[in-house]
């Protein structure tokens, strides 16, 4: 799945702009997707030096909250708290996607990721088919006990910022792009080698038995 | 019929795993796919962790042997 990330700021900030974010503190939570998206989109608009972050919560709804009791200037949002947050009048100053990967160890049986591949297949299709018949989905898991995310109707979701794709074998560049631009913010050490980071010969075996089967 | 046990996901970034799951896909694929829960021992807040040097629960099942695959 495509995970879409917003940087959000609360309504009555001065940022209108990811640039007037430059020297203002960014509330990410280190170590996931989101913080990475956040930083990527920081990087895009002001330099290096100037993007001043801070630890958060994993939990976006908590972080969300920080947010909005002053504890940063912005940080990063998922659905469906960019929805809430939209609602209450907070401004996304950017938007990016980026991909979901699987991570799975060296014994990893072919067939088995294959079954797991053909049932993502299947369910990327009906969702793609008919996204508002499943936004009910956002309000479970984390966002159970969230009020305002309960509050949220089907017609509140902005369908754009949910993308699916058929899952692909992981391209190596965009692999080796990811794993240099981690170490260049020192998160990964060494250099990229794509034998020791994607087990094609599983992952080819596992792609072409899920073709096979339509 | 084939057993996998994953990580525990959301619908920001698996929607498709869980409609999958709830809607019979994956065993209609002769898959029984089960996600782990974390336990508290599991858990570890990000704020303990710095931007070079983070703290992510993301693959600690999987370390542990109790989930075949997890989402990086």
């Amino acid at each position: 799945m495509i995970v879409c990330a917003a940087l959000v700021v609360p309504p009555d900030s001065s940022v209108y702009v990811p640039q007037e974010l430059a020297h203002r503190k960014v509330g990410l939570d280190y170590g996931n997707g989101t913080a990475y998206a956040g930083l990527q989109m920081l990087e895009g608009a002001v330099p290096r030096e100037a993007v001043t972050t801070c630890a958060a919560v994993i939990h976006p709804g908590e972080r969300y909250a920080a947010m909005m009791r002053g504890e940063f200037d912005a940080t990063v949002l998922q659905e469906p708290w960019i929805t809430v947050a939209e609602k209450a009048g907070c401004r996304l100053v950017s938007t990016t996607f980026f991909h979901g990967t699987w991570v799975a160890g060296p014994d990893l049986d072919p067939a088995l990721y294959a079954a797991f591949l053909r049932g993502v297949i299947r369910a990327v299709r009906r969702i793609n088919a008919d996204k508002r018949r499943y936004v009910s989905y956002f309000k479970q898991g984390w966002a159970a006990g969230d009020l305002a995310v309960q509050a949220l109707t089907p017609d509140d979701f902005n369908l754009g910022r949910i993308q699916l794709r058929e899952p692909t074998p992981i391209p190596e560049d965009e692999a080796r792009w990811a794993w240099d631009w981690m170490a260049s913010w020192g998160v990964l050490h060494g250099s990229f080698d794509v034998t020791a980071q994607i087990n094609r010969k599983i992952e080819g075996e596992a792609h072409e038995l899920a073709a096979q089967s339509g | 019929m084939m057993k996998m046990t994953i990580e525990p996901v959301s619908a920001f970034s698996s929607l498709d795993v869980l409609v999958a799951i709830d809607e019979g896909l994956f065993s209609g694929e002769g898959l029984d796919l089960t996600m782990a829960s974390r336990e508290s021992r599991d858990i570890r807040s990000t704020t303990e962790g710095t931007l070079s040097s983070p703290v992510t629960n993301q693959g600690r099942l999987h370390e542990r042997g109790d989930a075949s695959m997890f989402q990086g």
